[in-house]
C-alpha cells in the first residue's frame, strides 16, 4: 500500500506542477529563453504582464502586437517576455517583482488592475521603467499610459446613431469601472449628439471573459431591436459573432481592429497606436527620464485612430461619413468636450 | 402593440433560459452520476474545457459539428479515465485531484488553442433545428422547440438519467457503490469497475457541455471560454440532491433568472446591474434555503475503496 502511495503523490505533484507550468507561463517559452553567450550590444529587455493572452483579439493583442512589430524593426535587438493570464493583481505582482530582480529595462503592466502592485514594487527598482495603463497617476519611474476611449466611442456612436434603422443601439459591456465607463460614456454621447432620438441600451456580463455571457447579450440586444452594437474588452469577440450572425447588424470595435473575427459584421473599429506611445516610452527612457509622466492616446495626438473595415466602407452614407470625420475633428480641435463626470 | 412585446419578452427570456441551461445541465448530470457512485469529481471546468477546445478544432478542421461532438465526447472520456486512474486507481484524495485537473484543462486546451489554432478562429458550428409541427405552435414553438439538437438531447437526459438510476440493475449497482461499496464488493460487483464507468460517462457528459459552448452557442474558442460554469455544475448537482429532475429543476432555475436578469438589463429597467449580474446566484442559494427535507448525499461520496479496509 505504502508504494501506491508514494506513486500516487508523485504523480499528484506532477501534475500539478505540470499544469502550472502550462497555465502559469504560455507565453514565455517562445521569446524569453535566455541566451547562454551575453550579446555585446545593450539588447533592451522588456517585460510585458498581460491580464488574458496574447492572442485574445483585444486589449493585451493589440499591445503585443505593436511590441513584436517595434522587436522586428529595433536596430540594436529588443528581448521581449511576455506574461500572460495574469488577471490576479497578485499573480501579476509576483511576474513583474521577479522580472526586476532579473534586471529588465522596461516592464509593462497592461491593465488597470495594475495600478496598486506597479505603486508598490517601482520604488524598490528605481532605474527600471515601469509602464500601466489604461491609469493617470504616474511615479517617479513609472509611465502611466491612458487611451482616451470615449473619444473614439464618441465618434462610433455618432456613425451608429445615423446609420441606424431600427433607432436602437446596444452596448455589451464587461464590469461598469475604468474604461469600460470611459467607452460606454463616450458612445452614449455621441448617439446623443448625432440627434434623431436613437435609444442606447447598455447590459452587463459582470466580467471581463464572460465570452458566452456576452453572445448572450449581444443575442439579446438584437432580439430586442438593436441593430448597431459594440462593446469593450476580450469577451467582445463571443458579442462580434452573435452579430455576424444576423445580417443587418453591424458591431464597432474597440481596443483593435476586430473585423477579422467577422469580416461582414465590424464596420469600424477604434485602434490605439501603441507604437507610438512605446517609442515614446523607450525615447524618453534612453534620454534619462525613466518615469513620471501620464501618457494620453487621443485623437489630438496622433495615437487613437479610427478605422472602417474596408470591405462594409462602402455602405456608408457620405453625409454619414462627413460627420464622423467632423467630429473626430471637433474632438481633436478640443471644440467637442467630453465631459465624463456627467 | 405592448402585448405583442411583453409576449416578445417572455419568448426571448424562455428561449435564452433554455439555451443558457444546456451546459450546466449535461455536465452536472454527468457529475451527479459520478458522485451517486461515490467520487466527488471536481475537475469538471478542465474537462469542459478540453471538450470545448476539441469540440471547436475538429469542427473548424472537418466543417462537421456532429464529428466536433464526437471529438469533445472522446476528449471528455480521456478526462474521465485520468481522473478515474488519479482517485479511484491511485486512491488519491479527490478534492486535490479534481483541482489538478481543472488547472490541467485549461492549460491543456489554452496551450492546444495556441499550437494548432493560433488565434480567434470561427466556425460555421450548430444551427438550432426547429422541430416540425411543434416548432410552428405560437409562443410556444419559438420558446421550446428551436433550439439545437444537443439542447433536446440535454433535456432528454433527464427521464433516460432517471430510468437507468432507479430502474436498472446497473442503476442500482452504481447507487450502492456509493453507499456502500463493501456490500456491493462481497456480492460479487466491482467497485472499480462501476466507478470508472461513472468517470467515464460523467466525463463524456462534461466534454459535450464544454462543446456545447464552443460548437453550438458562440462559434469561437477563447481561453477559459467555460468561465467557472463546471463550478456551478458541481454546485448544481447538491442543489439537485442527486436527482436529475432536481438538477433540471436547478439548472432552470439558474438560467431563467440569469435570462431574466439579461432582459432587465437590456430594456434598461432602472435596476442597478451588479444586483441583476447577481441574481441567479441569489435565487438559487434563496431556493436552496426555503426548500425543506434532510439531504442524504451517497454515504461513500469522496472515499476511496479498498477492499478489506473499513471506509
Amino acid at each position: 500500500m505504502k508504494s501506491t502511495r508514494k506513486i500516487l503523490s508523485i504523480l499528484l505533484a506532477t501534475v500539478l506542477a505540470l499544469s502550472l507550468l502550462i497555465t502559469g507561463c504560455g507565453g514565455d517559452q517562445k521569446p524569453a529563453a535566455p541566451k547562454a553567450d551575453a550579446p555585446k550590444t545593450q539588447k533592451l529587455k522588456i517585460a510585458l504582464v498581460l491580464p488574458s493572452t496574447v492572442d485574445d483579439m483585444a486589449w493585451a493583442q493589440s499591445m503585443y502586437e505593436a511590441l513584436k512589430k517595434l522587436q522586428s524593426q529595433s536596430k540594436d535587438g529588443i528581448e521581449l517576455a511576455v506574461s500572460e493570464r495574469m488577471g490576479k493583481p497578485v499573480d501579476a505582482g509576483a511576474a513583474i517583482r521577479q522580472y526586476a530582480t532579473q534586471g529588465f529595462d522596461i516592464i509593462i503592466a497592461h491593465g488597470a488592475q495594475y495600478q496598486s502592485v506597479v505603486k508598490e514594487i517601482a520604488p524598490e527598482f528605481p532605474k527600471i521603467t515601469f509602464a500601466y495603463g489604461t491609469g493617470f497617476q504616474s511615479g517617479p519611474n513609472i509611465f502611466a499610459y491612458d487611451p482616451q476611449a470615449q473619444e473614439g466611442a464618441y465618434v462610433m456612436g455618432v456613425l451608429a446613431a445615423k446609420m441606424s434603422k431600427s433607432k436602437i443601439v446596444g452596448i455589451v459591456g464587461p464590469v461598469e469601472a475604468g474604461d469600460a465607463i470611459k467607452y460606454n460614456k463616450g458612445f452614449q454621447m455621441g448617439v446623443a449628439a448625432a440627434g434623431g432620438d436613437v435609444k442606447t441600451r447598455i447590459a452587463y456580463t459582470g466580467s471581463f471573459n464572460e465570452i458566452v455571457k456576452a453572445g448572450e447579450i449581444a443575442k439579446t440586444h438584437m432580439d430586442a431591436g438593436a441593430d448597431f452594437l459594440t462593446g469593450s474588452s476580450q469577451q467582445a469577440v463571443g458579442a462580434i459573432k452573435a452579430v455576424a450572425g444576423k445580417p443587418g447588424t453591424y458591431w464597432l470595435s474597440t481596443d483593435m481592429d476586430q473585423s477579422a473575427v467577422a469580416p461582414d459584421a465590424v464596420l469600424a473599429s477604434q485602434v490605439y497606436n501603441w507604437e507610438k506611445v512605446l517609442t515614446k516610452i523607450m525615447d524618453l527612457r534612453k534620454a534619462g527620464t525613466v518615469g513620471g509622466q501620464h501618457l494620453t492616446l487621443s485623437f489630438a495626438d496622433g495615437m487613437l485612430d479610427l478605422k472602417y473595415n474596408p470591405k462594409l466602407e462602402g455602405k456608408i452614407p457620405q453625409d454619414v461619413k462627413a460627420a464622423v470625420e467632423k467630429a473626430k475633428k471637433d474632438i481633436a480641435a478640443g471644440t467637442i468636450k467630453i465631459d465624463l463626470s456627467k | 402593440m405592448t402585448d405583442f412585446m411583453e409576449q416578445g419578452i417572455l419568448i426571448g427570456i424562455i428561449a435564452t433560459g433554455i439555451r443558457l441551461a444546456i451546459p450546466y445541465l449535461l455536465a452536472a448530470l454527468g457529475e451527479m452520476l459520478t458522485q451517486r457512485s461515490g467520487v466527488f469529481n471536481l475537475g469538471l471546468e478542465g474537462i469542459m474545457l478540453m471538450g470545448a477546445f476539441f469540440g471547436f478544432y475538429v469542427t473548424f478542421v472537418t466543417h462537421s459539428p456532429m464529428l466536433g461532438l464526437l471529438a469533445a465526447i472522446v476528449a471528455g472520456a480521456l478526462m474521465g479515465l485520468l481522473m478515474a486512474f488519479v482517485s479511484v486507481t491511485l486512491q488519491a484524495e479527490q478534492g486535490i485531484s479534481g483541482i489538478g485537473l481543472s488547472m490541467l484543462g485549461w492549460g491543456l486546451s489554452g496551450l492546444f488553442f495556441r499550437l494548432y489554432v493560433g488565434g480567434i478562429q470561427t466556425i460555421e458550428g450548430l444551427k438550432p433545428w426547429k422541430i416540425p409541427v411543434l416548432g410552428n405552435i405560437p409562443i410556444l414553438g419559438p420558446m421550446f422547440f428551436n433550439h439545437n439538437i444537443i439542447a433536446y438531447f440535454a433535456f432528454l437526459l433527464v427521464p433516460i438519467s432517471w430510468f437507468v438510476l432507479f430502474r436498472t440493475t446497473w442503476g442500482l449497482s452504481v447507487r450502492a457503490v456509493g453507499m456502500t461499496p463493501q456490500a456491493v464488493d462481497t456480492l460479487g460487483v466491482s467497485v472499480t469497475k462501476m466507478r470508472y464507468q461513472c468517470l467515464i460517462i460523467g466525463g463524456m457528459l462534461a466534454g459535450l457541455a464544454g462543446a456545447t459552448l464552443t460548437v453550438a452557442n458562440t462559434h469561437m474558442f477563447a481561453d477559459n471560454i467555460t468561465a467557472g460554469r463546471g463550478f456551478i455544475a458541481i454546485a448544481l448537482v447538491y442543489f439537485g440532491r442527486w436527482s436529475p429532475w432536481g438538477i433540471l429543476a436547478g439548472s432552470l432555475l439558474f438560467s431563467m433568472a440569469d435570462s431574466f436578469q439579461l432582459w432587465v438589463q437590456v430594456l434598461g429597467i432602472n435596476f442597478p446591474y451588479e444586483l441583476a449580474v447577481m441574481l441567479p446566484y441569489i435565487v438559487t442559494i434563496v431556493a436552496l434555503m426555503i426548500s425543506f427535507g434532510r439531504v442524504w448525499p451517497p454515504a461513500a461520496l469522496g472515499k476511496p475503496y479498498e477492499r478489506g479496509v473499513r471506509g
